[in-house]
């Protein structure tokens, strides 16, 4: 009985480590031009002043924005997906992905659905990584 | 002075209020009352304090129907001064999706959980005979903390629960808004909110509740634990908790299957399981529950594995508070699609949580004589020790995923800035795939263990009938699928194994005999699950690859959609598929898209299927995507919209901007192919009405009909006009609007029965178009298939369950 206490608590530990090793940080953008190559999660703003880029009869996979994180630094995100429904509304967004040759590269984009007086639920737009890669 | 608004029925938020109270009260006399009758010395005492508490326990029912009752009524009445009411219904809603309404917010949802309660602590108190009162305890005691988190009130700041018939005007979101304060702003309020369009479908209406009975039903097994331990029969309450137990694992089961349906259905998550962190929280209880459920069979067959009954009940139990906390405190904030706002009510979620770690490890030690953890190990070749070994597994599991999805709760406590894994499903995987391998291992062999002690050579020959036939299987599969991770082999194998191990346990063992069948038919069902999941995620082909790919690196080579013009045939995996049109019906659009299939005999298409993904429009809330969904029983092809016009193009007849015209000199039978149409000329009109073109009859009027087909094979037919009058030549043109197209009749050849058409195309005719996802998911019916034997299964257990205890 004892041993098997042992193991549990052994694999607990294991897990514990692994998320920790294995988890993406939230982070500026200056923190992700600093660790350029290295993924992280970045939130932000959407500048709407700024054109969307999207030419889907070029590249229905290419969008293009400029993002403002909360240190109020603002970059250009390539995302490789089909511009998100409604991304005109969005409030505050995260990006997940890398810098690139001075634009991010983002493989995620997670919109929060706007609401007048109280953001309910959010909405989850990514796309996954082929798991057989 | 008074302001007096007009239009307000304000009884019956004060009528709510009061029964709030009054079920808050209720519960608070029953569970007090429960307890005392348990501690009570005599027969009599006893029974006069059950009798109060039944009485507090009928009105306390009573009140929460009545509270129910009257949100209903303010709901359908579209009563928009409760804040409620607005924030979840609308004028346009349809009837049907009312019941969606009541539980969308978060004070529905508890009120639906106590609702479950009730029903349940009713069949407790009809059929449990001497446990009836102390596992009421428990119960109440629940009920109690549920019906504080509809009170909102207010002491010293501290704010108790959250009323849901709290008036609009005295909402913080509305209450420093101007007009609000006038007497008539009551008709500035022209509409609710409404219900989320995500949530507008008979998903909402099934999902929910049956949710919530599965958490409410946790609270027996742990109620019938707390039993066991406050009158000191710490061994005697497994049995009657038995069918409850299972009645848990089938209810929360089938509640989590119809949310992955759900997603698969009608989300456009491109699957049914996502590891999302709300998902994740209502999957880690079932884990525990279903561990919980394995051990207290053992302890009801040879009296081991007390301690582990006590913990798992427990720990199950506080997982669904711990979910509930996770799903509505906010803390997953942007981590989740499921995640609600804080209504500042994760300290009482805390508070209760605490409340009851205290109170079973204070119970447990109370009767820590009695629970002996010292026994004697299980021998390996029992079927206890392998089911015991399960739990353990199902606990890892359980473990893993609660401390991936609980990132954000590690942050706010050890003030960290971790985020999700950048890759969460492949992480997850990389951990359950593997404890599922050894789970479905688990599955396969353990009913072959005879209880206390089985002869290993027996277990193993009667294993081999099964292990032969699956390792064929796996192989002939393989070779079908080729999976490119040893890991899905793997897990191939051992869920193939875990099906036919128990298909052939059911045959040979336990002759069909319904009654038995229970555990073998479930395990079959979840070796169907963990196959259809393998099969259908990790075959999952995405079939609408983008053709222009602008390569942006390995780890962004992923160009899952692609652009179909309105009109334009596209190859997509073994289909074409072409983009028809859209139709506007109410507030959805749907999206026809036909999808062909080359017949190699004649050469031609031939139509295979027409899908017709939705956006609904929403002005408040965003558009959202629905998909459509074509299912064969090997495969269901997935269509959905990414992205789509929804507005419709104006034809401005003034608008004269045509493109350079294309001028043909064609003969009869000839075609003009234009951007959207096909022009063939059909023959010479020479009959004319030539008083109609104010001509004379020496002049001539040669009309060309014309046959223009669009892409929807509509016909149209025009005749532009050649006239030569006196020494002038003319055309009298025609117009198409629908098409943007105009035709004039220039010439006619002579002697070669050719005429010159010229065609005009409007320069806003700019084409339509969609983007769109198509995945293949093969062999998904595999894994509805699985859903429903379990279920079967559990319910086969959970009656003979019941007979075990009558039978004693």
């Amino acid at each position: 009985m004892h041993i098997i206490a042992i193991v549990v608590i052994a694999v607990a530990l294991a897990i514990i480590v692994s998320t920790i090793s294995n988890s993406s940080t939230y982070a500026p953008f200056k923190t992700a031009i600093d660790h350029t190559g290295s993924t992280f999660h970045i939130v932000g703003k959407v500048n709407k002043n700024k054109a969307f880029i999207y030419n889907p009869e070029v590249d229905a996979n290419l969008f293009g924005f400029y993002l403002v994180d909360n240190e109020g630094v603002e970059k250009k995100v390539i995302y490789s997906g089909a511009k998100p429904q409604d991304f005109e509304k969005a409030e505050q967004i995260v990006v997940v992905g890398k810098m690139e040759g001075g634009e991010f590269q983002a493989n995620q984009v997670l919109m929060k659905c706007p609401s007048k007086y109280n953001g309910d639920q959010v909405n989850q737009i990514s796309i996954s990584k082929n798991a057989s890669e | 002075m008074e302001i007096q608004y007009i239009g307000e029925h304000l009884v019956f938020g004060k009528l709510g209020n009061a029964f709030i109270i009054l079920s808050f009260t209720a519960a608070l006399l029953s569970a007090f009352s429960f307890i005392l009758s348990v501690l009570s010395k005599t027969i009599e005492e006893k029974a006069s304090w059950k009798k109060i508490a039944r009485m507090s326990f009928v009105v306390h029912g009573l009140s929460v129907f009545a509270i129910i009752g009257t949100m209903f009524f303010l709901i359908h009445g579209h009563y928009f001064e409760y804040y409620y009411v607005w924030q979840h219904s609308s004028t346009i809603l349809p009837v049907k999706y009312m019941w969606a309404c009541f539980w969308e917010g978060q004070e529905g949802s508890f009120l639906l959980w106590t609702f479950w309660h009730i029903i349940l602590g009713g069949i407790i108190i009809k059929k449990s005979s001497e446990w009836e009162s102390p596992v009421m305890i428990t119960i109440m005691l629940i009920q109690v903390f549920l019906a504080s988190m509809v009170l909102g009130l207010e002491f010293y700041g501290i704010k108790i629960g959250s009323n849901p018939f709290i008036l609009l005007r005295n909402h913080p979101d509305f209450a420093n808004l101007p007009f609000i304060h006038l007497p008539e702003y009551l008709s500035k309020i022209k509409d609710g909110r409404g219900l989320n369009p995500l949530l507008q479908n008979y998903w909402m209406v099934i999902h929910p509740p049956t949710l919530f009975l599965g958490f409410a039903s946790t609270a027996i097994p742990f109620a019938f634990a707390m039993a066991g331990l406050i009158t000191g029969k710490v061994k005697e309450w497994v049995k009657p908790a038995l069918p409850w137990a299972y009645f848990s694992v089938m209810i929360l089961g089938t509640g989590i299957l119809m949310g992955g349906a759900w997603a698969y259905e009608a989300l456009s998550f491109g699957g049914f399981w996502a590891w999302d962190p709300v998902e994740n929280a209502s999957l880690v209880p079932w884990l525990t529950l279903v561990g919980a459920a394995h051990v207290m069979l053992i302890n009801n067959k040879n009296g081991t594995s007390l301690l582990s009954s006590f913990i798992l009940t427990t720990v199950t139990f506080l997982l669904v508070l711990y979910s509930t906390f996770l799903t509505r405190s906010g803390i997953l904030g942007n981590s989740s699609v499921h995640a609600f706002t804080d209504l500042g009510m994760s300290g009482q979620l805390l508070l209760y949580m605490a409340f009851f770690v205290i109170m079973t490890i204070g119970l447990l030690i109370y009767n820590r004589k009695k629970i002996n953890p010292h026994e004697e190990d299980e021998k390996i070749e029992s079927r206890e020790f392998w089911m015991f070994m399960g739990m353990l597994v199902l606990a890892i599991s359980a473990i893993q995923i609660t401390i991936t999805t609980s990132i954000p709760v590690i942050n706010k406590i050890f003030g960290s800035k971790m985020a999700p894994p950048a890759n969460a499903i492949d992480f997850y995987n990389s951990w359950q795939i593997p404890l599922a391998i050894i789970i479905s291992l688990l599955i396969a062999i353990g009913q072959f263990f005879k209880w206390k002690e089985s002869n290993l050579k027996e277990v193993v020959k009667k294993l081999s009938l099964s292990f032969i036939i699956s390792v064929i299987a796996t192989a002939l599969l393989e070779y079908n699928f080729s999976f490119d991770r040893y890991q899905y082999i793997i897990l191939l194998f051992t869920s193939i194994w875990a099906f036919t191990s128990n298909l052939d346990y059911l045959i040979r063992i336990v002759k069909g005999k319904l009654p038995y069948s229970g555990a073998s038919i479930a395990h079959m069902g979840i070796a169907f699950i963990l196959l259809g999941s393998l099969i259908s995620n990790t075959e999952k082909q995405v079939i609408s690859r983008n053709m222009l790919n602008v390569d942006l690196g390995k780890d962004f080579s992923n160009k899952e959609n692609i652009l179909l013009y309105r009109g334009d045939t596209l190859a997509m995996g073994e289909y074409y598929v072409t983009y028809k049109g859209k139709e506007k019906v109410g507030v959805n659009i749907y999206y026809e898209i036909e999808y062909l299939k080359a017949n190699h005999n004649t050469g031609k298409f031939e139509k295979a299927f027409t899908l017709k993904p939705i956006v609904q429009i929403n002005e408040r809330m965003g558009n959202v995507s629905e998909p459509a969904t074509e299912k064969f029983y090997n495969k269901d092809i997935y269509t959905h919209i990414t992205y789509a016009e929804v507005e419709e193009k104006e034809i401005k007849t003034e608008d004269n901007n045509y493109k350079t015209p294309v001028t043909r000199t064609i003969a009869i039978g000839d075609t003009i192919i234009t951007s959207n149409s096909l022009v063939t000329l059909m023959s010479l009109n020479k009959e004319q009405d030539k008083k109609l073109l104010f001509l004379d009859d020496k002049d001539i009027a040669v009309g060309a009909s014309l046959s223009v087909v669009d892409i929807n094979r509509k016909v149209y037919l025009t005749e532009p006009i050649f006239i030569i009058k006196g020494s002038n030549i003319y055309t009298k043109e025609t117009e198409i609007p629908e098409l943007g197209l105009k035709f004039g009749f220039n010439k006619i050849i002579p002697d070669s029965n050719k005429v010159t058409i010229t065609v005009f195309e409007k320069k806003s005719n700019s084409r339509e178009f969609v983007i769109m996802k198509a995945i293949i998911f093969p062999e998904i019916n595999i894994l509805w298939i699985g859903a429903i034997l379990m279920i079967l299964g559990t319910w086969l257990t959970i009656v003979k369950r019941i007979k075990n205890i009558k039978s004693k």
